[in-house]
């Protein structure tokens, strides 16, 4: 928890490929291989970050990309070093079909925009551009063809324009915000 | 407007009349509780003091912090850990409960669990309040929202109702029904929403078995699990109360999203492959029978009650352990450990060659004696993916404590249907 990256806020929207889809019931863990889930080292996970899927995504990845995944995205018992090594490649947001409600928790808490789109699975191919409103949660192909998906609660919305959770709390709650010592 | 059980316990929490599914809105838990962890509670309590620069809680009562985990190796590193958490709770001036045994149980046992109460914690394992009607919902890291502002933004859960009919058969319980809710419905049958169990089945169920089964909620996607507090629920919580209290009933007519009727007695036991406890994990016990097991692990917060150890001694009495197998069992808390004693069970249970250990997570996770390449071990602990209780080249296969009674026995997986009528 100490070794959070700092990731600032999507910009409205995002612009970027699909970068991987995953299917239903996926155990995020597997992104870099449970025995690699304790963690933060960006090196580290860098050298481990899908390579069981695919050795070049890595350098593949641009900032922007997204992930897709199928139904109940995230189930198991999900550990945050995936998430984080996949975003220091620069993935931007995760579209799936539906998420597991603790990776949905745990990963909202951290700022990453997570877009319940039905159809998503099937509607885009890997390396397809998308513009992603994850506001309204709508993902535009280049042939115009537009899915539409569940957008973000209000509160959720601003958690994702914080920056995270943590800085939405201190923005609210803070009492002497610059005691830090 | 008629509302579910989990809509009426948010509805009080939330100070308004009423919320349904959907809605979203600032909820005030009961009770905000943690076991100290690092990277969960050394950093909150941190986090709370430098960042936001709380000094002190207008409302310490509504935090609670159990020491449950890393208790059994007695290093330097765990005695520093729990004095980071010790010099917290005192600063703040929160109730600590140190080595007591599972907090998911210990805080039963200490009446915070109350018909009607509303509790939160980062691990979703507290679900298994909701044995006496209480709902309880892991939120992650968003327990530090409700640790600096006394409330928590969360989205009002639609509830999928259980009418449960009939009764277990012998060497049957609760934990091969959440695997059979799970088979028959999806590991995300219930995503995002409340289990409510209810009917007869649901009241001749023991407090035991209703932790249990409520315990293990997240596995088929649910946030939470909640039973209609009936007389065996309120007499437990008038005998352990530590305040007043007020049991929550649905409504008649109460939207749910499906309601499912379940006969018990069809269930027959349950074993999950090792990975996780998806449905297409799920298995008869008949179906792996024969596969051998090295290990095999009575205890976690899903199991190890007292049900649970009159099981194993059932299977167990008599008999012994099989050659080139281990048996632990965990009692999941202090009393439940002196109980167990009380009732002879343990002589049983070490008779038959199982060790027995004091009341912590710590086998569940793999702190204690941890699992080693190449051995199969049959647990009743919450999880069976990769590297849970030690090797990531172990494999852990999930049953009922009969199930993993009777599997040490004869050193493969094994049904104990039968036996307790032998």
């Amino acid at each position: 928890m100490s070794a959070l990256r700092d990731y600032p806020p999507p910009p409205d929207v995002i612009r970027g490929r699909v970068a991987w889809i995953f299917g239903d019931d996926f155990d995020i863990d597997l992104v870099i291989g449970v025995e690699n889930i304790k963690s933060y080292d960006a090196d580290f996970l860098r050298g481990k970050v899908m390579r069981q899927y695919d050795p070049t995504f890595a350098d593949r990845v641009r900032p922007g990309d997204v992930i897709v995944g199928g139904r109940n995205f995230g189930y198991g018992h999900p550990h945050y070093p995936p998430m984080v090594a996949l975003r220091d490649l620069g993935i931007a947001a995760v579209l799936a079909e539906s998420f597991s409600p603790g990776f949905w928790r745990g990963e909202t808490y951290n700022g990453m925009p997570l877009l319940t789109v039905p159809g998503i699975s099937t509607g885009v191919a890997k390396g397809d551009n998308v513009a992603v409103d994850w506001r309204a949660a709508t993902v535009r192909l280049d042939d115009g063809t537009e899915l539409r998906g569940t957008p973000p609660s209000d509160r959720v919305r601003r958690v994702i324009e914080a920056g995270g959770s943590l800085k939405l709390l201190l923005a609210e709650h803070a009492r002497q915000p610059a005691d830090r010592s | 407007m008629p509302s579910t059980i989990a809509e009426k316990i948010l509805a009080r929490a939330a100070g308004v009349d009423v919320v349904k599914a959907g809605d979203n809105l600032p909820v005030r838990p009961d009770y905000m509780i943690a076991y100290d962890f690092p990277g969960y509670t050394d950093v909150m309590f941190k986090q709370m003091h430098d960042d936001f620069g709380i000094r002190t809680l207008a409302e310490p009562h509504r935090y609670v912090v159990f020491i449950d985990h890393m208790l059994t190796k007695g290093t330097e590193q765990e005695r520093q850990v729990h004095q980071v958490t010790r010099d917290w709770c005192e600063f703040y001036g929160i109730e600590l409960h140190e080595a007591r045994g599972i907090g998911h149980q210990v805080m039963a046992e200490l009446g915070y669990a109350l018909p009607g109460n509303f509790l939160i914690h980062f691990d979703g394992h507290i679900s298994g309040a909701g044995a006496f009607g209480a709902l309880g919902w892991g939120v992650r890291r968003d327990l530090l929202e409700a640790w600096v502002s006394g409330q928590i933004y969360l989205d009002v859960p639609a509830t999928t109702r259980f009418e449960l009919v009939g009764e277990l058969a012998d060497g049957v319980d609760s934990r091969d029904l959440v695997h059979h809710i799970i088979g028959e419905y999806g590991a995300d049958g219930c995503a995002h929403q409340v289990m409510e169990f209810a009917g007869p089945g649901a009241r001749g169920m023991s407090i035991d078995r209703r932790q249990g089964l409520c315990g293990m909620a997240m596995f088929t996607g649910a946030v939470s699990a909640v039973f209609e507090p009936d007389e065996a629920a309120l007499a437990y919580a008038s005998r352990v109360a530590r305040t007043e209290f007020t049991p929550q009933l649905p409504d008649e007519g109460a939207d749910y999203a499906a309601v499912h009727t379940i006969d018990l007695s069809e269930l027959r036991p349950r074993v999950v492959l090792p990975g996780s406890a998806r449905s297409d994990n799920t298995r008869g016990v008949d179906e792996l029978a024969g596969t051998p097991v090295t290990k095999a692990f009575i205890g976690s917060c899903a199991s190890g009650r007292i049900e649970d150890i009159r099981a194993a001694a059932l299977i167990l009495d008599g008999r012994k352990v099989a050659p080139g197998v281990e048996l632990n069992v965990v009692p999941t808390s202090d009393s439940v450990h002196q109980q167990a004693e009380d009732e002879g069970l343990l002589d049983v249970l070490r008779a038959a060659g199982a060790q027995i250990a004091r009341s912590s997570c710590d086998f569940c996770f793999g702190y204690q004696k941890p699992l080693q390449p190449g051995e199969n071990c049959i647990s009743t602990g919450v999880l069976n993916i990769s590297g849970r209780m030690g090797s990531t080249e172990a494999n852990i296969y999930m049953g009922s404590a009969y199930t993993v009674a009777a599997s040490a026995v004869a050193g493969t997986i094994s049904s104990a249907e039968g036996v307790a009528r032998s």
